[in-house]
This record gives C-alpha cells, structure tokens and sequence, in this order.
C-alpha cells in the first residue's frame, strides 16, 4: 500500500513538475548556471556608486576601449592615476588607495575578479553596441548605485537574442553574428 | 544533376584504363588496393584498430561523460572563477581586443622577407608579406609564415649555459652560467688573440660595421656559413667577368625561362621573389612566358613547368653544352671558336637528345635578350657544378641576356661566404692559427658530413662559444651556449639588394633571458675598455642601428625620416638604378676551356624542401606537418625513387633500404616519384635532427652526412652510391590519396594556342537542373577564385591559414589515417605517362556551396547558410555526426577526432583570439576568414563608411606569392572578383550536383604545343 502512494506521489511530481520545470527553463522564469546575481569580493573594494554614481565620472573615461574594440577593458592603472596621485579622499579609503599607488609604483597590475563572464563560443563586440546607441545600463544595470559589481542579467542566449529579435533594433540574428 | 551521358562515360574512361589525371602510381595502375581505398571514401573511421591504446576507447569516453555530467547536474552549480588583469601602466598604442601591425623582416638561408606583423596584447600571432616592399611585394613562404611559431618553441633555450666537456668532447653536462661569468671568460679568450668568428651570413650594414669592428678590436679571422652551394655562383661570375657577385635575375623580364636544375619557385635564392616575378606573366595572352626545366628529380620548378625533360644527375651541364653545340651549329648566336670546339664533344649528347635540345633552341632564339637561363642549389652542387654555371652564364651571354635579365650591378651585399670557407677554417684551426671560435648560430656539426675535416678540428678548440637559439648539434660541442633572440625579439637591418635597406624591428620584449650576437659583441668590447663607433650612451645594439642610419643611411631630419623607415619596413635608394639595363659584359671564353661531357650514371641526389630547406626550422610542427607539394608526403624523409628504377630493383613504395655513400650509411624508405629520370635517386635534407627538440628528433635521417668532401666543397648531387634493400617498409604519411573526387571534372587544362583560339578551352559545360529555389543574397556575397595557371603549388596558403585560423597539427599516425586538418589542401594531379608527367596544383578549400550538401544534412543545424553566402559552422551546436563530412562532394570538412587544443606552452601564445579553439568531437573547416570580414565591416562602420574592394583578404589570399587567389564581394559589379568570376576561363568543381559552389577555379593554360595527357591531339571536355 505504501509502495503504492509513494509510486502515485511520484508518478505526479514528474507529471506536474517536469513540464512546468521545462516551462519555467525555456521562457526564461528559471536560470541555471548563468550566474545572475554574482558578487565577488574584488581586492580593492572599488565603488562605482561612488564613482560613476556621486561623482558622475563617465563610463568611458576609465573604460578606454569600449567605442573602438570588443572589449570595454578594465581600466589599467595609469587611468586611476589621473586622479588619484592628487585627489584627497577620505580617511577610511586611504589604505586602499595606498595599495593601488604601491601598485602603480611597482609597475604590478591588479588581478580583478571576473564578473561577467559569457560561456565559450561567444563573441560579444562592446564597440557595436555603444555604436548602437545602447546604454551601459541596459545590459549592466543599475551600475552606478552598485557599491560592489554584481551580474545583472543572465548572459543567456535567450537574453541575447530577445533584444536582438527586436524590431526597432534593427540586429543580425544569424548564428556568425556571436559564434564563428 | 549528372546527366546519365555523363555517368556512362565517366565509367568508360575509368574501364578503358588509366585515368586521365591521377594522384598516385596506385590510381594510375589502377591498383585494387587503391579502388578499395577510393571507395571506402575516409580514411578513418571512428573504431580504428589501435583505438583505445591512444587516448579513450568510445564506450570509456561515454562512461567517463556520464560520470562528468553527474557532476555538473549535482555538483556545486559554480562558474568557473576567473581573474582580469589590466596593465598596470599601459603602453598607448596598445588597446585591448585590437591588433598592432608591425614592419619587420626575416632572413630564412639567402631569401630575405619585408614582413607586417600582427600583434595582439603584445604578443606577435600572424606574419604577412610586407605589399610594398619591391622583393616579395606581399607574398610569402611557408617557412616565413611558420618562423612565428619558431618564437614560441618550448625548447628553446632560455638562459646561457656552459657544457662541461672532457678532452674527446664525448660527455656534456650542461650548468647555467651567468652572462657576467660568461662574458667574463668570452673577453679572455678573445684577448688573448687567435681567435675567429664564424657567422651566418651578416646581411645588414649595421651588423656589418660592428663585426668589422670587433674583428679589427680582437684582431679575429671571420668566416661566413650559408649553405654548401655558397659561392659556386660568385666564383663562376669572377671567372667569366672578373668580378665575382651573385647576378640578379629579371624573371618578370624574360619571355623564356630555361631551368637546369634550379628549383627556383620552390627551394632556390629567393623562391617568393622569384614566384611573385614568374606569376606576373602567367596570365594567358601574348605576354605570357614559358619555362622549360631540365632536371634529375622532380622539382616545384620542374612540376610548374610547360616543358620539362630528365635528365640523369649532372647531366645539365650535357644539356647546355649541347644547346652551346646546337647555337654553334645552326649560327644562331655567336659563338667562339674554342668554345665551339669544346661543344663539339657534347655531340653525342645531342644527338641523342635533338628533339628536346632543338625545341628550347628555338625558344631560346625566338626570346634573345628576353630569356634566361637559370641553374644553382643543392641538387646541381655535383663535381661539375663550378663549369655548369659558367655554360649557364656563356648561354645567358651570347644570347644577349647580360645586363637585361641577369643584372650584375645593385645585386645581394653582405658577406655570403666563399666555396671552401669551412675547410678554410678547419686548416686555420689545425694550423693553430685559431683557438677560440665564436660561432654565430652556424649548426655546422649537423650540417657537414661526418669526413669533414672541421668535424674533428671544431672538437680540439680551446674555447667554443655558440650563440644559437637551442643547444643543437653545434652547440653540444661548444663550451657556452649564448640563448640568441629570436629575429621578432630584436633589432636589425638587412641590405637584400645594394642600396635596398630593410628594417627589422622586433615585435615582442624577449621572452627568455636571451642576447642577440650583435648585442654580445657590444658587450665584450666594452668589457675590454673600446666604444663601438655607433654605440650609444647605454651600448645598445639598437642605438648602434639608429645611429648607423643616421650617420649613412638617412639624410636630413632623422626623426621624421626614421619613423617613415619603421613604418614601410624599408628604404629604397636604388630603386630606378636597378630597372635599367645594363650593358652586356665580356665573357672570358677560356674559361669554358676544359669542359667535359659528364657521363650517365645511377647516383644519389641532395636536395632541399620548401617546407624543411636545410632544417633550421625543423622544430616547428607546423613546417613538419607541411605535405611536401611534389610528393604530398610529410613526418619523414625518404629515398625518391622513379618507377622504372623500382620495378628494376623490385622496391616497394615505403620499404627500407641502406644507402651507403663512401662508406656512410642511412636506412631509409623508398618513395616511388613519377617524373624522376631512372638513373636518378633523390634523398631530402633538413630532417634527422638529434638536438633541436621534441618535434623534429629522429623525424627522418640526416642527408647531410652523405655529402662528399672532395678536399674543398661539400658535393651533394651526383654521388655514387649502394642500395641494399632491407624487409622492412614503415607507411609514409602521405595525403595524396585522402579526399580523392574520382574521375571528375577537377583540374582543366589547355595550351596557350588553345586559349587563343576559344578562351574557355578546355571546361566543360554540364546541364544542371536544380529542385531547389535561388537563396537572396541581398548585400555582400563572398566569392573566391584560383588561377590555376598562376598558383605554383608552393602551399604558403596552407601555412598561413594554420596560423590565422589555430589549426592544430595531428602528427604522423594521425595523417596515416587521414586525420589532417589543414583548412586548405593543395592536390597534385598528374597527367600523361608516369616517366615525366604533367603536374598541375589546385588548392581546395571549403567552397561555400550556395546549395551546400552538408547543410541539408545536419540534424542540428550546426552548418548553416548566412545572408551574405558563407556556409557558417557554428561549433558549440555541432555534435559530431560528421554526417556533413560524408555529404560533401569536395571533402573539405575536417573533424577534431582529439582534443588538439593541450599544446606546450608558451605556443599557445601564437594563438589568434579572433578565432575560437576548437574542441574534441566537433567538426570544423574553411571559413573564409570569416572573422576577416566582421573584422572589416567592424572597421569600416568605425571609419564612418561602407566596406569596398580589398578590404577583406584572406589568409590564403595575403599570403600567395602569385598572386593566385582573388576574394570579395560579388555583388559588387566592379570588384576584382567579379571580374575574374566573369573570365572564361572560370569554371566550378563538380557543378554537374549542382552544389553552386562559391570557390571557383580558373583554367590551368600551359605555353606548350601539346599537353601530356593529349595522345590523340583534341581537348576540350574531361571525357
């Protein structure tokens, strides 16, 4: 008797849950390993809530390459320099900013933590996009009242294509547009 | 559709015997094996006998995915982390994720290259002809291509060493040193005198200066090494002259090209410079050239011929005599009367040979003072070699060719070497005028036989110092080894042509602790208190090349000017200097005094590859992996052998046989090589490497060691010699057979009177109905051509799409079972009868059929059409069904059977990030370089305008040397594709199942009355 319950409560797990789990998958209700949300502890607690956010430094004065090549680069540490041979900042902060002079000093870069992260095969183009007229935020989200960078979209196909399906966006959706 | 005329007579011709074009002696005799093999398609199949010795069995590959994929689906759902790592001062020019191009140039044996280089983040990942500069003019070699990955050998040596050698020089122990000890010991030695350099040739005044220089400081004797031919040319120029130079020959300006030997498209002087020149005029037409090549073995040259005739070894010097003979005969020429009386003797000769020596007479006439006579290289350097090239030089004179075609004026600088420079040195050493050599990456040791006298005197030197880029042959046998920067670590200058100055500017900071030998030089003189002339504040090699420019070579304002150098790669002040002519000089005819007709005899022939040359480069995979493009056969070297000369001897293709010479003994297969004369054996150089690294050792034998020393020069062609076939046969990895289209229509071909008549000789036309509807290609639509009459088969496309597109190497096991991956093949097909075929070269690639087979054939739409008519391989969707492979009728498709992608590091170094590595399991093949075009399109929309012609050129395409391969849009009316897909001469390969491919060729014409495969005199057709 029991075996049997057990085997009816089974039977309607899979019945109910399988589809509304393949359902949940496929139109983007339920993501898995595609890290949203990710928050790494970076080694200097840089703030672009403080940065980009207080202090209205544009994007693309520390993110050099975004216009021109695939990458948005990582600021290289001659660019933190510009202000921060010079600029006072505040008491707490100043250990940090003594770490990232060291650094500058001793000609050693800084290893960041990753946050956005495509899986393999893909090829993002930052430089089309800006070209594009998109906002960093549409894909990066609320960066500049982000203390710490976390991952704000999915990074998934489906994310991808549903903007590039866009009318309005006039996009390629051929798979050469991001895997060759 | 194949229409059922069609079939019925393909099937006639397959059962009335040979076929027409054939790959192989196998196809030709109709061998059952190789009906067998033709019919199993591929070569490999997924349950391999051996499999699961090498590498996972299937069924454990499967257990080890369920095992891994529990894993996943389990397991911590964890991205894997990853680190970015900004510059922490970052240089300006450098932007991540956009490439730097740099001029440079690299010196490969007596062929020098104006390169551009492709750095990505500072690391050098492709090399390219530099367009403007006048020698190569943008084309390439294979070698050139390949000298990238050459910068990225895992063993090269990275800090200096010391070798702890006994008396005999029989043990080494090898300990580092540091530079202070080493230079410290160096300036010792070389102060306390007799001491000598022996360098590869100095090929910049530069370099020049600061050896003349230190030699003047140390009072040192310099000796210069290139290869065993070196100074035959120079020494016959001085004996018919008076002044010995190596002359500069006009291919572009000859009507009539007669080659004896020289393989001068392939392996001889400056092959790419040489193709560039002889391609400009393969264009059908009145312009048109014709080469006609006399040669033992068979050749690149000798297979790009319009006429060729065999000969037995040594016997071209019968050859030119006998044309002297025939001139002197009929008064076509002038000819001296002494020098008439030493032809005489060559009668015989031309008797018997009258109907070949009669034709290139002809033509020789027809093109006076437009033709050019041609010899040189390792396989002419027989014990006649010195009096083959005076004959050469007395033809090219009394046909008025001196001055027009063979220029003597602004010809190659620098210190080539004499012929008996070695022995030269050996004497110096014996005589104990020499103690301490400084010897200037030389691998001399490798390089001379083992009864070269400098074999013994080298290892009774008091001081040894090599500066080379491993501790090879050589410099086991020297006290220091000096690590050498590799050519895109350092500064040079090169001086190819008097008053032709070419920069090489280095494009990487040295990856190891290495020294260039100019730099070292510097070094020690300074340690020993002098100030070299040019030497800067901080005794750099650099400022010394700067500062050698500004004092001779830059006029006026430097800066500007320097910048200007740097940034075309060259300076030309001889350029209108070298166009003129030059009037013809007097040829001293007593020097033809003596001449003697060579007898006819079986011997043994040396010679060099295009891919190997003398085996500098034998390290890289790449250049090993490289199908020889006469014998389609890599991973080895092997006796060649003609089929008349094995079916005599009873040799198997791959059996082993011992060679002897003089009592020197090497064990090596048996290939059987249409096109080689009877009495000729062909045996290769560069391979059996024993210290270069882990690719090249033991690959193959060492063909050096049975050269001969007759007591001056190394002799290399004409060597008697004993054959004792052994039991034993290895296969040899040859691709010739993999990817056979079976008796379609696949290569054309016509003679140039032919083509004159009707443009479109030869292709014929198929009646094609299609099911399908036409694709838009609203846009761009890319297309290829291939001028077969152009495309020499040199196979530098090959290389560099290697390098553009990280395609792996798999090693010779793996090519035995047609495993190769290379994007782009060259085929070579054969036609007419085996004793002396005609050869003609088609490079296939992927030909992006607008009704591409493989892609109806995918079940998950892994292989794909785009808009603009690329057929797409998208690799994370493909599961590896290889049903795309079977489906293609031009078998282009090449699958990962292995994971490739575990390579040594730092190559991976040479990867180029455009390109996604590909993984186990997935299929992959041609793109046309579609990462080129997004590149271009991306460039294009950046500079604010729409793309036009040019912007996009291929790997292939960048790299050709003749000039072969034309790509681009379609679409557009006016690009140069259109043009050329609008040429009658074009046709598609198989277009009878109507695939509609995208690659198209254009017909081979050849400048000859008849072609081989014409026995009843009509054309036209494959039937």
């Amino acid at each position: 008797m029991l075996k049997k319950v057990i085997g009816a409560v089974v039977a309607l797990v899979l019945l109910v849950g399988l589809p509304s789990f393949i359902y949940a998958l496929t139109n983007n209700k339920l993501s898995i390993g595609y890290n949203k949300g990710y928050m790494p502890e970076q080694p200097i607690p840089y703030s672009h809530e403080l940065h980009a956010g207080q202090l209205k430094i544009d994007c693309k004065y520390c993110h050099t390459a975004t216009e021109v090549s695939r990458h948005a680069a990582v600021p290289s540490l001659n660019i933190c320099m510009n202000c921060h041979l010079n600029v006072n900042v505040r008491e707490e902060a100043r250990p940090q900013i003594e770490k990232l002079q060291q650094a500058y000093m001793n000609n050693e870069p800084i290893k960041w933590e990753k946050v956005h992260l495509l899986p393999d095969h893909v090829k993002f183009n930052h430089a089309a996009h800006v070209r594009a007229d998109k906002q960093c935020q549409e894909c990066h989200g609320p960066i500049e009242k982000m203390p710490i960078v976390y991952q704000h979209s999915d990074l998934s196909m489906g994310w991808c294509v549903n903007c590039h399906r866009k009318p309005e966006n006039n996009a390629p959706v051929g798979c050469d547009t991001c895997h060759y | 559709m194949q229409t059922r005329k069609d079939t019925d007579t393909t099937l006639n011709q397959e059962k009335a015997g040979s076929p027409k074009y054939w790959q192989s002696l196998e196809q030709w005799r109709q061998d059952p094996e190789f009906l067998k093999m033709a019919e199993k398609e591929f070569v490999s199949s997924p349950l391999s006998s051996d499999e699961g010795k090498d590498g996972w069995a299937r069924r454990e590959f499967l257990k080890l995915m369920g095992a891994s994929l529990a894993l996943t689906s389990f397991g911590c759902i964890r991205r894997p982390a990853q680190k970015i790592v900004p510059y922490a001062k970052r240089p300006e020019e450098i932007v991540p994720g956009i490439a730097n191009y740099y001029s440079s140039s690299f010196v490969d044996g007596d062929e020098i290259f104006g390169l551009i280089v492709k750095t990505r983040e500072g690391r050098p990942i492709k090399v390219d002809g530099n367009p403007d500069f006048p020698l190569n003019k943008g084309g390439v070699s294979a070698r050139a291509v390949s000298h990238i990955l050459s910068l990225y050998d895992p063993d090269r040596l990275t800090s200096p060493k010391k070798n702890l050698l006994n008396k005999e020089r029989t043990n080494r122990d090898t300990v580092s040193v540091t530079y202070e000890d080493l230079d410290k010991a160096v300036v010792e030695a070389l102060k306390a005198g007799k001491a000598g350099v022996l360098s590869k040739p100095v090929t910049g005044p530069s370099g020049r200066a600061l050896l003349n220089e230190f030699k003047n400081k140390f009072k040192t004797t310099n000796y210069y090494f290139n290869d065993h031919t070196q100074g035959v040319e120079e020494k016959a120029q001085q004996e018919a002259y008076g002044t010995a130079v190596t002359p500069r020959y006009e291919i572009a300006k000859a009507d009539f090209i007669l080659s004896l030997g020289a393989d001068f498209l392939g392996a001889h002087q400056s092959s790419t410079a040489y193709t560039k020149q002889f391609s400009s005029r393969r264009s059908p037409g009145e312009d048109m050239n014709k080469l006609t090549v006399v040669e033992s073995l068979l050749s690149l040259t000798g297979s790009n011929a319009d006429e060729r005739y065999t000969v037995a070894p040594g016997e071209e010097l019968n050859f030119v005599m006998a044309v002297i003979y025939s001139l002197s005969q009929t008064g076509q020429a002038r000819i001296n009367s002494q020098v008439k009386d030493t032809a005489t003797q060559f009668k015989a000769f031309y008797d018997q040979h009258k109907e070949a020596v009669d034709s290139v007479v002809a033509d020789l006439v027809k093109a006076k003072g437009k033709s050019l006579v041609l010899t040189g290289g390792l396989n002419t350097q027989h014990e006649q070699a010195l009096q083959l090239h005076l004959a050469v030089q007395y033809l090219n004179n009394v046909l008025g060719n001196d001055g027009k075609t063979v220029k003597y004026r602004n010809t190659r600088t620098g210190n080539w070497g004499e012929v008996d420079t070695l022995s030269q040195l050996a004497k110096d050493i014996e005589s104990g005028k020499i103690e301490t050599l400084i010897v200037n990456d030389v691998n001399f040791v490798y390089q001379l036989s083992s009864d070269h006298p400098l074999q013994s005197a080298v290892r009774g030197l008091k001081n040894v110092v090599y500066v080379g880029d491993r501790i090879d042959e050589t410099g086991q046998v020297a006290h220091y080894v000096i690590p050498v920067d590799h050519p895109l670590e350092t500064w040079n200058d090169h001086e190819p042509l008097d008053g032709l100055y070419l920069i090489q500017q280095p494009t990487i900071r040295p990856l190891y602790d290495s020294r260039s030998f100019e730099q070292s030089m510097i070094q020690w003189m300074t340690l020993d208190g002098a100030t070299p002339r040019y030497a800067g504040d901080e005794s750099l090699w650099f400022e010394y090349v700067q500062n050698y420019w500004k004092s001779n070579i830059i006029r006026g304002s430097f800066d500007n000017s320097w910048n200007e150098v740097l940034q075309n790669g060259y300076f030309d002040s001889s350029a209108s200097a070298r166009d003129n002519n030059l009037p013809s000089r007097n040829f001293n005819e007593s020097a033809l005094k003596g001449i003697k007709p060579v007898s006819s005899k079986e011997s043994l022939v040396l010679y060099k590859t295009i891919g190997l040359r003398d085996g500098n480069l034998a390290n890289v995979a790449w250049l090993q992996e490289f199908p020889d493009p006469v014998t389609k056969i890599c991973w080895d070297n092997y006796l060649v052998v003609s089929p008349k000369y094995a079916e005599s001897q009873k040799l198997k293709q791959g059996q082993m046989v011992e060679i002897k010479v003089a009592g020197k003994q090497v064990t090596v297969p048996v290939h059987v090589q249409p096109g080689v004369h009877e009495k000729a054996v062909g045996l290769a150089v560069g391979y059996g490497r024993s210290a270069a690294g882990k690719v090249a050792d033991g690959v193959g034998v060492n063909a050096f060691k049975l050269a001969k020393f007759d007591g001056k020069e190394m002799i290399s062609a004409g060597l008697d010699y004993e054959l004792k076939a052994t039991k034993q046969s290895i296969p040899l990895a040859s691709v010739q057979d993999h990817h056979s289209m079976e008796g379609r229509q696949i290569v054309v071909e016509a003679t140039l009177d032919q083509f004159m008549k009707k443009p479109s000789a030869g292709i014929h036309k198929h009646k094609v109905f299609s099911m399908w509807n036409k694709h838009k290609y609203p846009g761009h639509k890319w297309a290829m051509t291939i001028d077969l009459s152009k495309c020499t088969g040199c196979s530098a496309c090959m290389i560099s799409c290697q390098s553009e597109n990280n395609i792996p190497v798999v090693g010779k096991k793996y090519i035995l079972q047609g495993r190769e991956m290379h994007w782009i093949r060259v085929d070579r097909y054969f036609t007419g009868e085996p004793e002396n075929p005609g050869v003609v070269y088609q490079p296939i690639a992927c030909m992006h059929c607008d009704n591409a087979p493989c892609e109806t054939v995918c079940p998950v739409i892994a292989t794909s059409h785009t808009d603009e008519g690329l057929n797409q391989m998208t690799y994370n969707r493909c599961v590896g069904t290889r049903y795309c492979a079977n489906n293609c009728p031009y078998k282009v498709r090449r699958f990962n059977w292995f994971d490739y992608t575990e390579i040594r590091k730092p190559t991976e170094m040479a990867l180029n990030p455009e390109v996604t590595v590909r993984a186990r399991g997935v299929m992959e093949k041609c793109t046309f370089c579609f990462h080129k075009i997004r590149g271009a399109k991306e460039q294009a929309k950046q500079d604010g305008r729409t793309l036009v012609d040019g912007d996009v050129k291929t790997a292939c395409q960048e790299a050709c040397p003749a000039d072969a391969i034309v790509f681009g849009d379609m679409n557009d009316p006016e690009s140069k594709i259109s043009k050329s897909l609008g040429n009658e001469r074009t046709y598609g390969l198989i277009e009878e199942v109507n695939a509609q491919p995208n690659l198209k060729f254009l017909t081979k014409i050849r400048n000859t009355k008849k072609l081989k495969n014409d026995h009843a005199g009509n054309s036209g057709g494959h039937h």
